[in-house]
């Protein structure tokens, strides 16, 4: 188990990451979510050892691993931009590590073979240069050389943010494979969200250096912690005032009108859900412009000057036509105020 | 207890960079700091209280007077002269559309292998008394004077085409890395071509052409070879007038003089560079970057104008090659007389080059030093760039402020503070004198190569993914294994570039050569200064032409390593 305790690291006058607290089972596939410069990556390279803490300590398995130098901590990192060594060809870059413990020549073929035949990398790629590589390849290069070391934790930072969307996917789907298949705790670090709710245990979404909320895919998204979370995961509307009040009004919630208000995209109906109509609060709006994805469109709706985007899976039935005023429904439990 | 802290503080890392501190900090002071300062010493203290002396000496003195009078002129014109020339050049091999411009790119290209006291000693051989062009202008007209290649307008001739490299290796790059789109926006939007080259392709082109001006404006200041073999008696220009200054005691305070205010001229131009650099250069902001165009000279008459003059310049910049190397293969006879015939024709020069201990050991010593110099100066400037890459501190900072003093500094003015320096024994060479010893011509050459060096391998150091370090530690390796498996393979092939073009830059060298030479071990630049004086043997202006050729072989293979292969790759 990983544990951190209090971990504050400062630059100067600048803190990083302030009064962190953690804790990541073993086994666990763990994401530090959040927005570019809110800690993460400063969080992850403490527990590497690129960065010593300020204050507090790490722990790993009730041993103190704060002070203790880079090499001898037993944690492989995969880098963003994978760091795979230019001079190096594919099998001399899996096998560096290897060499540095001053394994055997034999073992240390047989464990490259074995790796690369794990992530699925073939013994003509062994020989090539990486820059002969594509993309995919050489993630699973970087994979390979921080798995071969068989380590007790493996880190990965931003690993798939250099690659274009449809690759990303694929390899987003062979990186929690492999982690199924060795069993490793994994933690992960992104921006991108959806990453995040698809490859993750759990999540812990940081912001300005502290962690907002730590919890299941399915927590941080239907139950935000705080308005950051709940702003930063998936699609959402902030509602205006005038909205609040109707729902204020029809449904007899009191929504504090002076603070802000969300609804999720998907939580807006064109059609009245079968039973329970009571629940719903009922909106006149004009359907201002609609956005084509195939799987589902995404309409823009106006409601006496305020907008608000629904998303709605494609059937071919929708009577959202432009131009057309159209009842819509919300439940105002669905609305989330902090 | 208290060892065991000890030993966990002082790690061997710690030590070794600990040892290579305070070696820094000697070399730093001992060559790049004291030398210097002691010449200001020299000049304002001179007899233990400030003076200003030399000074009022140099003020009345007319050589000395005439000398910075000459140098100025020689700037100035310079700067016009090559300019025109340069930009001539560029455009004719990579702007406008010219008939074989390949062909004249590579006469263009000649003077990045034949330059310095190879290109002044060869211009010497043509066009001085005995020369070809001057034997062959004096059979069409016979009242020719035979010793006309001299004085101002000979130095501005040979430094006008000697000074071209700037241009063809900067310029043409920055002219290659023009968005045409933006010659076609301005076409698209009703301009001409000359508005176009003139509004669109030319302020592209000013960042470049004002670095390279104000280098020139240095060259042309510093000027050594070409005014010391060419001005004659009537056109001294300051850096020959120091190295007459400096050999004579009584006016060693006025050499120091002239060289404090080549070296204060340097310093403000640099700062001037500076500052204009700071402003930025024109950065494209196109997404999709097209290659330039060559352009059409629509009118008949400049387009027929140009091509001539465009080949005319390519025959000045080629007969010398040529000529150099077809006599370089002739008897005494050919030489001395410039008559050619194939009977004369021989390998006799060569086989003596070979053959002749007193005829390559110019060579052999200029060998040594040019190695010995850019390997000592490769792994200082590795070891400086891998401490400024690693840690960021006020330390490394004033490191590298430092380590760039001899930029700031004229090669003259770093040569007289070694002279005047070291001339004594003095503790911090361990009482070791340098001065006419063997080692400051090896030292000076050093020094001069720290700033182009540190650059080349600080930008190769810096240009590394941070994180394949990070990845190397990640890996289980130390921080000395990492660099030797990981960063030194990386930057390996820009250190062996550097080293080539160090090599080759310091292999014929003259202009500090000159000052600080064994009279025992001459290098080539002196020889081959030797060969093109009036009163030498023709055996001995032969070996001159030989070693000329051999250094435009060794020239040519070096930059072909540096840049043709990589090119190709």
């Amino acid at each position: 188990m990983i544990e951190f305790r209090d971990i504050e690291i400062k630059y100067n006058d600048f803190i990083a990451v302030k009064n962190l607290n953690l804790k990541i089972a073993e086994g666990e596939f763990f994401t530090m979510l959040g927005p570019s410069g809110c800690g993460k990556t400063t969080t992850l390279r403490s527990l590497v050892g690129f960065v010593s803490p300020t204050h507090g300590s790490i722990h790993v398995n009730g041993k103190d691993i704060t002070q203790l130098p880079v090499e001898k901590r037993d944690i492989s990192m995969v880098f963003q931009s994978y760091a795979l060594f230019p001079t190096l060809n594919v099998y001399e870059n899996i096998a560096f590590g290897l060499k540095v413990k001053k394994m055997p020549k034999e073992q240390i073929e047989a464990e490259v073979a074995e790796i690369a035949q794990k992530v699925d990398l073939s013994q003509a790629q062994l020989r090539k240069k990486v820059s002969e590589l594509s993309g995919g390849q050489q993630q699973r290069v970087a994979i390979a050389r921080a798995l071969v070391l068989k380590p007790s934790i493996l880190v990965l930072d931003e690993p798939l943010s250099n690659l274009d969307a449809s690759l990303r996917v694929q390899l987003r789907n062979e990186l929690k494979s492999l982690q199924k298949k060795f069993g490793i705790t994994t933690i992960y670090v992104t921006h991108d969200q959806e990453e995040a709710l698809t490859l993750s245990d759990r999540i812990a979404v940081f912001n300005h250096g502290a962690v907002e909320q730590v919890g299941t895919p399915h927590e941080i998204y239907s139950q935000s912690a705080t308005e950051f979370v709940c702003n930063f995961i998936g699609d959402i509307n902030t509602l205006e005032h005038s909205i609040i009040e109707k729902v204020n009004a029809t449904s007899g919630k009191s929504f504090d009108p002076a603070k802000a208000a969300y609804l999720r995209t998907e939580k807006i109906y064109t059609s009245l859900p079968e039973g329970n109509a009571e629940a719903f609060t009922t909106l006149t709006a004009r359907v201002i412009d609609a956005e084509y994805y195939g799987l589902y469109t995404k309409y823009t709706f106006e409601i006496g000057g305020a907008l608000l985007k629904k998303v709605e899976i494609e059937d071919g039935r929708s009577r959202c036509i432009i131009g057309n005023e159209i009842d819509i429904y919300i439940r105002p439990d669905d609305i989330l105020q902090y | 207890m208290t060892i065991e802290r000890i030993k966990r503080y002082v790690t061997p890392g710690r030590l070794s960079l600990l040892i290579a501190g305070l070696f820094l900090t000697w070399f730093i002071i001992a060559f790049l700091v004291y030398p210097n300062l002691n010449l200001l010493k020299s000049v304002f203290w001179a007899n233990g209280s400030f003076s200003i002396e030399p000074f009022q000496k140099l003020l009345h003195s007319k050589r000395a007077l005439k000398g910075l009078l000459n140098s100025f002129i020689l700037a100035v014109s310079m700067v016009i002269t090559v300019n025109i020339v340069g930009i001539f050049l560029v455009f004719v091999t990579d702007y406008f559309d010219i008939k074989g411009s390949k062909l004249l790119r590579i006469g263009y290209y000649t003077t990045l292998v034949y330059s310095g006291i190879v290109l002044v000693s060869g211009y010497k051989f043509l066009y001085g008394e005995q020369g070809f062009i001057t034997k062959f202008l004096l059979l069409l007209f016979p009242s020719f004077p035979a010793d006309w290649f001299h004085g101002y307008w000979a130095v501005l001739f040979v430094m006008t085409f000697a000074c071209t490299s700037n241009h063809v290796l900067f310029l043409s790059n920055a002219i290659r890395k023009i968005d045409y789109q933006t010659v076609e926006a301005a076409r698209n939007m009703g301009a001409s071509p000359f508005y176009i080259l003139r509004r669109v392709v030319l302020p592209v082109l000013q960042p470049s052409l004002f670095a390279i001006t104000i280098l020139l404006f240095l060259t042309g200041l510093g000027a050594t070879s070409a005014p010391l073999i060419v001005g004659g008696t009537e056109f001294q220009t300051i850096t020959p007038l120091i190295l007459a200054f400096s050999k004579s005691p009584t006016s060693r305070d006025m050499a120091s003089v002239l060289a404090i205010i080549l070296g204060v001229a340097t310093l403000i131009l640099l700062t001037f560079l500076r500052k204009a650099e700071k402003k930025g250069n024109f950065i494209s902001v196109s997404k999709v970057k097209s290659e330039i165009v060559k352009q059409k000279i629509t009118n008949k008459w400049l387009n027929t104008l140009v091509h001539i003059v465009a080949y005319l310049l390519f025959i000045i910049y080629t007969v010398p090659v040529l000529l150099t190397v077809i006599f370089s293969f002739t008897d005494a006879y050919s030489i001395s007389t410039s008559i050619l015939s194939w009977e004369h024709f021989t390998l006799s020069n060569y086989k003596l080059l070979f053959t002749n201990a007193d005829a390559y050991q110019p060579y052999l010593i200029s060998i040594v030093y040019a190695a010995g110099a850019a390997v000592i100066v490769v792994a200082l400037s590795l070891l400086v760039s891998r401490i400024l890459h690693k840690y960021s501190n006020l330390f490394t900072t004033a490191l590298e402020y430092a380590m760039l003093i001899p930029w700031l500094l004229p090669s003259t003015l770093i040569a007289l503070g070694l002279i005047l320096t070291y001339d004594s024994p003095k503790w911090i060479l361990a009482n070791q004198v340098l001065t006419g010893s063997m080692w400051i011509l090896m030292i000076a050459y050093v020094i001069v190569l720290i700033p182009f060096t540190l650059r080349m391998l600080k930008a190769a150091f810096f240009s590394i993914d941070a994180s394949l370090e990070d990845a190397g530690r990640s890996l289980g390796a130390s921080a000395f294994y990492t660099f030797r498996r990981v960063l030194l393979p990386i930057v390996l092939p820009s250190t062996l570039a550097v080293l080539a073009l160090n090599f080759n830059s310091q292999l014929a060298d003259y202009d500090l050569t000159v000052f600080l030479y064994h009279p025992l071990f001459k290098p080539l630049g002196i020889a081959i200064q030797n060969a093109t004086s009036g009163q030498t043997s023709s055996d001995t202006r032969a070996l001159g032409l030989v070693y000329s050729v051999m250094l435009m072989v060794i020239s040519s293979v070096a930059l072909y390593l540096v840049y043709g292969r990589k090119s190709k790759a």
